[in-house]
């Protein structure tokens, strides 16, 4: 496998290669700044005091009690929080989200913030927030499918249609040599971002300052701005780091609301830390769905009908259903197709995206599913997926932009030894007696552009700054998009100052959907070009210079230098340039979205196969990863380093999402009892297990112009079926919630 | 008030006015504005927090986050602001993390490096261990264990050693105050006969998320780590005397040769920070139902010696545990030591738990049989997570007793855990499996005598 993979020379040489991730000397010596390490001069401390119970109404508080704690300085009710210029109750816009802002004393999920307190130390505000010990009038929580309220929502995901289809699935069922039904469960799932949700709130006027983690900086700020009458561009949003966001840290939630409420009415500056325990309600999660797919098959083991039916859980006052079934719509061939939604409201908190939502647990129903029609044909799993093998996408019929994906199954089996694999279950054992098995899954993701915009500037010496509002969770994005900027400035990326992480910059767009790469990248990428042409117009109108007549599309940028295209013994340096010009710089601007030509013509997805291997204890149950491989084909591939961690962070949340991860809630209560990491588990090192990412080449020539498609979340995908499945190949148990637990193995042991 | 004194990145720090349950964590971070360590849960489960403390005995990593001030008198507190040098050269860990892309978000990472950089300075090159007690949501660890492995032989640093030098220059400041801390065990047999309702602090591995969690007040409290006389391992002939200040570390360490299984299972008691902190005193007094040490020690036959003013007194470890919360500990008794056999060969300890590291055993099971002419004359089996109490598996032993050392009788004795033991069903395990599983322990461990190789605790990867 490369390390660097091509890239057209008019990129110059640096976009491609594994560079180190510039923020990292920072972040080993602990002086990378996160929001909650701010702490300006006079600053307050809030604490938010949260609901005990899932659904009723809070009918007292001592709130004399905390008022007289020493150091409390303020506390906030529902009857006596500052009007909001917003309600927090109404929608604002696609993304925004309805919150508790102390607009009254109901109670619609455990762990809601229910008042506020603000402090000069933070032992202080949070002691005032116990003391205020709220009483309630509790009504029975509805924290289960049993209990929930069942409706059809009019969109799933932000704005995703309910059903898609074509043709006749009954008929397609009606026609079938085998027919299948079988149904899944995907738990509550909880981002625990390292980095616990934190703001720091300072106004000057009308002015304000916000520290605090973004993954939307620009939209976020007009979605702040509109809770307190003030234009967005009074908002200076800074987030330089985020400790990870994975979907949950794009849009602004209550106690973030009420912080900068507090910092307003009190005059001084405000800090919110949640615990990790508040981390568990009101800041987003990845909702409970159950999943029924209906599958037809003929004689020889291709699809008739694909039925994929998901009920997705949300709160029982606002709208976010995990669009699961998404996960058929594109994969495997059948002549009929349908993808269906609907909902139940549960007394918990509104959930939200959460890295590959949608797919990710309808991946792993799907994958699982593809299985078993595989075992009802006799067919081996691999040879299953490529008799279904989608030529062009289902449904609609259009052609992929690219699609690598034979090429994935090939490059991941080879890797893996799949070859070798028995088709039956419980036929293999390692040296020490565990039952092993092998599975896989196919991973996909969509390849979505957020709209957004970049500036570029070579100055005098040669060197050149560019400027966008990006956010950097952790995938590198202050080293891939300096990449792209520098290649197409046609400068060493030591020589490009990379200005981002904060709102007063041209707007990045969102760090999400997979698409930050491509969308600021190319905004990046065009403002560098635009850059470069108007250096170039200088020269080649200049008498001067060496490239005197070349015309601006008649040059080369590399090195620092424009060279003439056809011969490149003309050149000149930028610093020569400018000089001889005398200007002090040249600017350009650029934009990135999706051409909607491209969308209209062309399917935009991302593939790639997943391989596992688990081994199961065969008296105890325990089961353990023991090697997962995956290779993905995700367009061009722009910091190699950065890529495959982003596909081994995914396969790794796939492993964690089929035997780790799940938040319980108490159904008396409707209390989340391992609202902490000590409960909630996250993989340790320890359940890690050997893994590699390999990287298949695509070039992709209508995605977008700089052919990426986005590697952040597909690694999920397939990942957790593969480990799934490979369950069942060591043990014939066949998974059907998830996480898998130990006592839905065992009796398939003894 | 009393003074704390310690040395801070090298530099002496004199705090005269916290309260004694002020943890480390947040007085670096709100009060000395040093805000590279991170609070990433505040209850040591995710490592973000960690820290390098010195002492005579050496250099460890610790949470800051349920580490109380007081804890840290007269030693050598290092964040991730000293682990590079005085003039910003990067660390050997700290170059190998940002090369082999071990950062990502970066907001474990000065955890990570902390972790690292101790075990650096030790010479300790088992990573995964080392690392057992540091989360990441980014990177899936491998890359962090490359860069750990990558740094390994490369020099320490000067300045990484120069903590223990510079302790010697430290005077230790008097202690005298509310946050008392005793220097001997006849002082604290005094005092806590007088202040019987008295917090007793060890490592504060579970009195800190009283503090941190449950926002308990403790009025009074007692800081036992200055206790040097509850700090030692004894060998007296066929007896170990194991002191109850002595930290689930140094306990591992001693028993790696002696009772290997039990070693091992104390590695997996906790990650590194946690068993450099807690003590083995703290695991039996806190009477915890699901405390992994109890039930090993109680396979071993160990004794329990409890101290009440001048009043010594020693029974079986099992006696101890009462009723689930309910201890036989009188007011103004405390956990002196245990003593445990020097030699067990049939004993086996399993751990079992949803999480391979750093969870909670759903159930452990602890085997101790002697076998004399093919039949057992002697059973010693305990179990953690099976009852509101660690508890010996007294019908099963009965059943085993005096029987051939076979599968049949093996087989024939399975029926008598559900005489033992009604388990509970919660969230980390069924009833059912509890039972099942505890009955399998039984077979794994007959097997296990029998040669063949036992896997339970191994990361079979």
């Amino acid at each position: 496998m490369p390390d660097t993979l091509p890239f057209p020379p008019r990129m110059g040489s640096n976009a491609g290669q594994p560079l180190s991730r510039r923020d990292g000397p920072l972040k080993v010596t602990g002086a990378a700044t996160f929001a909650a390490d701010n702490h300006p001069e006079g600053m307050l401390y809030a604490v938010p005091a949260t609901a005990a119970i899932a659904r009723g109404r809070v009918t007292g508080m001592n709130v004399a009690a905390a008022r007289a704690h020493p150091g409390v300085v303020e506390v906030y009710t529902p009857a006596n929080r500052p009007p909001l210029m917003h309600d927090p109750d109404e929608k604002l816009g696609l993304f925004g989200m309805r919150m508790e802002a102390l607009q009254n004393d109901s109670v619609r999920y455990a762990g809601q913030p229910i008042a506020f307190v603000v402090a000069e130390t933070l032992e202080a505000a949070t002691e005032g927030a116990a003391l205020l010990a709220p009483e309630y009038a509790a009504e029975p929580a509805r924290v289960t499918a049993e209990t929930g309220e069942r409706y059809t929502p009019e969109r799933v995901g932000f704005g995703g249609p309910l059903s898609v289809g074509a043709g006749d699935i009954e008929a397609g069922l009606a026609a079938a040599a085998h027919r299948l039904e079988t149904r899944f469960e995907t738990p509550d799932q909880y981002h625990n971002a390292m980095e616990p949700h934190a703001l720091v709130a300072q106004w000057d006027g009308d002015k304000l300052t916000l520290d605090t983690p973004n993954q939307a900086i620009v939209m976020a700020c007009g979605l702040f701005a509109a809770y307190f009458g003030i234009p967005a561009e009074n908002i200076h949003l800074r987030s330089p780091f985020l400790g990870g966001g994975f979907g949950s840290k794009a849009v602004p939630t209550g106690a973030q609301i009420l912080t900068i409420l507090a910092a307003r009415e009190l005059g001084r500056p405000v800090k919110l830390a949640l615990t990790r325990q508040q981390m568990f309600g009101p800041v987003g999660h990845r909702a409970r769905t159950w999943q029924t797919l209906r599958m037809g098959l003929d004689g020889a083991g291709k699809l008739t009908a694909l039925h994929h039916h998901s009920t997705g859980a949300t709160s029982s006052f606002d709208d976010f259903i995990e669009p699961a079934a998404a996960a058929s719509r594109t994969l495997y061939a059948s002549p009929a197709i349908l993808t269906t939604h609907d909902g139940i409201r549960l007394d918990t908190g509104t959930p939200g995206a959460m890295r590959a939502p949608g797919e990710a647990s309808g991946s792993a129903a799907l994958e699982v599913a593809i299985d078993e029609a595989a075992e009802v044909c006799g067919m081996n799993p691999l040879a299953f997926r490529l008799a279904n093998y989608a030529e062009v996408e289902p449904i609609t019929g259009k052609p992929y932009s690219s699609k690598a994906l034979r090429e994935c199954y090939e490059a991941g089996a080879k890797a893996f030894g799949w070859a070798s694999r028995p088709l039956a279950p419980r036929q293999m054992r390692d040296e020490a007696g565990m039952l092993t098995g092998w599975g896989m899954g196919t991973a996909v993701f969509h390849c979505p552009m957020f709209p957004a915009s970049a500036e570029a500037v070579i100055r005098a010496d040669g060197t050149a700054v560019i400027r966008t509002s990006g956010a950097d969770m952790g995938q590198g994005a202050w080293t891939a998009l300096a990449q792209i900027g520098a290649a197409a400035l046609g400068l060493d990326p030591d020589q490009v100052e990379f200005e981002s992480g904060h709102s007063h910059l041209p707007d990045a767009g969102v760090a999400g959907g997979s698409g930050h790469t491509a969308s600021a990248g190319q905004a990046l990428h065009n403002a560098g070009e635009d850059a470069v042409a108007r250096l170039a117009e200088l020269a080649s109108t200049d008498p001067a210079s060496p490239l005197y007549g070349t015309g601006n599309a008649g040059v080369l940028a590399r090195r620092g230098r424009l060279y003439a295209r056809d011969d490149e013994s003309r050149s000149e340096s930028y610093a020569e340039i400018l000089a001889r010009a005398g200007k002090p710089q040249v600017e350009g601007t650029g934009k990135g979205a999706r051409d909607p030509a491209s969308a209209e013509t062309y399917a935009l997805q991302a593939h790639g196969a997943v391989f596992a291997e688990v081994k199961v204890d065969p008296e105890l149950g325990q089961m353990r990863v023991s090697r997962m491989i995956g290779a993905f084909a995700a367009g061009r591939i722009i910091n190699p380093k950065l890529a495959r961690s982003q596909y081994l962070g995914g396969m790794i949340w796939g492993l964690s999402f089929a035997l780790h991860e799940e938040a319980i809630h108490d159904r008396r209560t409707g209390r989340i009892v391992n609202a902490d990491f000590a409960g909630y588990h996250v993989p340790v090192n320890a359940d890690v297990p050997e893994m590699e990412a390999i990287m298949i080449h695509e070039d992709d020539p209508h995605v977008n112009v700089l052919g990426v498609k986005g590697v952040g979340e597909i690694g999920i995908t397939g990942s957790v079926g593969a480990v799934a499945n490979a369950i069942w190949h060591a043990t014939g148990f066949r998974p059907h919630r998830f996480p898998v637990r130990i006592e839905d193995v065992l009796p398939s042991l003894s | 008030m009393s003074e704390i004194l310690f040395l801070l990145n090298g530099a002496p720090v004199r705090i005269g006015d916290a309260p004694a349950t002020r943890t480390l964590l947040d007085w670096l971070r709100e009060t000395r504005r040093l805000t590279g360590t991170k609070e990433g849960c505040n209850e040591g489960d995710c490592g973000a927090c960690t820290v390098m403390v010195t002492d005579a005995e050496g250099s460890r990593a610790l949470n800051a986050c349920i580490l109380f001030l007081p804890q840290l008198h007269g030693k050598a507190v290092r964040t991730v602001e000293g682990i590079a040098g005085p003039d910003g050269a990067l660390h050997p860990v700290q170059a190998a993390m940002v090369e082999h892309h071990g950062s990502q978000c970066g907001f474990c990472t000065p955890g990570f490096v902390v972790s690292m950089a101790v075990a650096h300075l030790n010479g300790e090159h088992g990573h995964d261990d080392a690392l057992a007690g540091n989360l990441c949501r980014c990177t899936g660890y491998a890359p962090i264990v490359r860069a750990a492995e990558a740094a390994a032989d490369q020099p320490v640093p000067d300045w990484m050693t120069a903590d223990r030098k510079a302790l010697a220059t430290l005077a230790a400041a008097e202690t005298a105050g509310a946050e008392y801390r005793p220097t001997s065990s006849d002082e604290l047999a005094a005092w806590y006969l007088a202040h019987p309702e008295a917090t007793l602090i060890a490592g504060a591995t579970d009195v800190g998320l009283w503090v941190t969690k449950s926002l308990r007040d403790l009025p009074e409290v007692a800081f036992l780590n200055g206790v040097a006389d509850l700090q030692h391992i004894e060998r007296r002939g066929e007896v170990f005397g194991i002191g109850a200040g002595v930290t689930i570390e140094a306990l591992r360490k001693a028993m790696v040769e002696v009772h290997p299984d039990f070693a091992e299972m104390l590695r997996r008691f906790g990650s590194t920070q946690v068993r450099n902190a807690a003590t083995l005193g703290g695991n039996i007094a806190n009477g915890s139902p699901i405390g992994d040490s109890p039930p090993a020690l109680i396979a071993l036959g160990a004794e329990l010696y409890l101290r009440r003013g001048e009043e010594m007194r020693a029974i079986p470890l099992e006696d101890f545990f009462l009723d689930y919360g309910k201890q036989d500990r009188k007011k103004g008794e405390f956990v002196a030591a245990v003593t445990i056999p020097a030699s067990a060969p049939a004993l086996r300890c399993y751990k079992l738990s949803k999480r391979f590291d750093q969870d909670i055993s759903a159930v452990c099971g602890c085997f101790n049989i002697t076998v004399e002419n093919g039949a057992v004359t002697a059973a010693r089996i305990a179990f953690g997570g099976m009852a509101g109490i660690p508890k010996r598996a007294s019908a099963v032993e009965a059943a085993l007793i005096g029987k051939p050392w076979s599968e049949q009788t093996v087989k024939a004795a399975l029926p008598a855990f559900a005489k033992d033991f009604t388990p509970l069903s919660d969230m980390r395990a069924s009833a059912d499996y509890r039972l099942e599983s505890a009955r399998n322990m039984l077979l794994r461990y007959f097997a296990d005598l029998s040669g063949a190789p036992v896997r339970v605790l191994e990361v079979s990867a």
